[in-house]
């Protein structure tokens, strides 16, 4: 998967009472990777939507409930020791949410334009 | 389902190639702002004096591990009276007004050039070329407020406003995809991500400099100056005797050695 590319690239910080040095290019590769999931999980997501044919509302509350899911499994596969790659947990399930909306509008309104109204 | 039935020939030559359009103005856009991007050019002052600010950055905040006499001959150089480095290097400022830089006024111009000005074209084009007719459904309701500015050539009071037309379908385009050229051209872009952070290594030591130094240096004088000297090294040798009672454990891992690898 993805996520475990960059995800070993960071210093280690054994050292107790020393301040915590942190890779900033790997920060920014595991931010970007986090941001491609979440990319891939709207466009797939807003495939689907269009196919079965949600209008309205239930399209916004399908959208919800599949990145909350995501957020879940990307905390799950993130595991117990997150804070190796992650400064704190909430870019987990916040990042990405509203700029990954518009990914999935389009590829909602695409896909039910095609099996829906023509 | 659908109320209203669509021509088959509007999927085909209008939908797609809206998306295509759409898709491809963006690659080609990313492409041609990497050919026009120009290597910023910096004076070898400019670099020297962000490299003097540095030093005395690190001085300041490093300093505490050298013996006082060096720290006294190193903040003499910058900051002595008469021969002082900041008192007697005379910059003359940087011009404030990008407006005076042609070199700044071009990036700019190619800014708006590369991003812009395509968006602006491309969109009247396909508003004009596909304008009179609706061409797809958006799966949510819209109100009616939506309806003159989505359905912009197809005066139908009645029609129902999540009915859009090429526009509408364009920008949307526009911004759905936005996040998936992020996908698409982050896979080849590694190169360019690379030599992003070398611009930015680069960029970040002639920052001070940049804007006026004779600014900067004034700053940094005064930072000096109140910069006393204490040794953090004085009672180093009872602390690490301290530390390590026996020799039992030579690499044990509150041993010294691993202790100042870090650092």
């Amino acid at each position: 998967m993805a996520t475990s590319r960059g995800l070993h690239a960071r210093t280690d910080l054994q050292v107790p009472n020393e301040p915590i040095v942190y890779n900033e290019l790997a920060i920014r590769t595991n931010m970007s990777i986090l941001s491609y999931c979440r990319t891939f999980v709207s466009a797939i997501s807003g495939s689907s939507a269009g196919i079965l044919g949600l209008t309205g509302l239930e399209g916004f509350i399908f959208y919800f409930i599949v990145s909350f899911v995501f957020s879940l499994m990307l905390c799950v596969k993130a595991g117990r020791n997150w804070q190796e790659f992650f400064r704190h947990r909430q870019p987990l399930v916040t990042s990405g949410l509203f700029g990954g909306l518009f990914t999935y509008v389009l590829f909602w309104t695409f896909l039910y334009g095609m099996v829906h109204v023509y | 389902m659908a109320e209203l039935l669509l021509d088959p020939n509007i999927r085909l030559w209008v939908v797609l190639p809206i998306v295509f359009i759409t898709f491809f103005v963006g690659i080609i856009r990313h492409y041609v702002s990497l050919l026009l991007t120009s290597q910023k050019k910096v004076s070898l002052q400019q670099v020297s004096d962000g490299q003097a600010l540095v030093k005395s950055r690190l001085l300041r905040e490093n300093g505490k591990f050298i013996p006082r006499q060096s720290f006294n001959m190193r903040k003499q150089f910058f900051n002595n009276e008469e021969s002082g480095f900041f008192k007697t290097q005379k910059r003359e400022g940087v011009a404030q007004n990008p407006m005076a830089d042609p070199s700044m006024l071009t990036d700019m111009l190619k800014g708006n050039l590369t991003n812009i000005l395509p968006m602006i074209v491309i969109g009247g084009w396909i508003n004009w070329t596909f304008s009179g007719f609706v061409i797809t459904k958006v799966p949510f309701p819209l109100t009616l407020r939506f309806k003159p500015m989505l359905q912009r050539g197809v005066e139908l009071a009645s029609l129902d406003a999540s009915w859009v037309s090429s526009a509408s379908w364009y920008f949307l385009n526009v911004f759905g995809l936005r996040s998936v050229y992020s996908l698409i051209l982050g896979e080849n872009n590694a190169a360019d991500q690379a030599r992003l952070m070398q611009q930015q290594m680069s960029m970040s030591q002639p920052m001070g400099a940049n804007p006026d130094p004779m600014k900067a240096f004034k700053a940094e004088w005064e930072a000096l100056e109140i910069c006393g000297h204490k040794w953090a090294l004085e009672n180093v040798e009872d602390e690490l005797i301290e530390r390590s009672p026996t020799p039992v454990v030579p690499y044990g891992p509150h041993n010294f050695l691993s202790k100042m690898k870090v650092k």
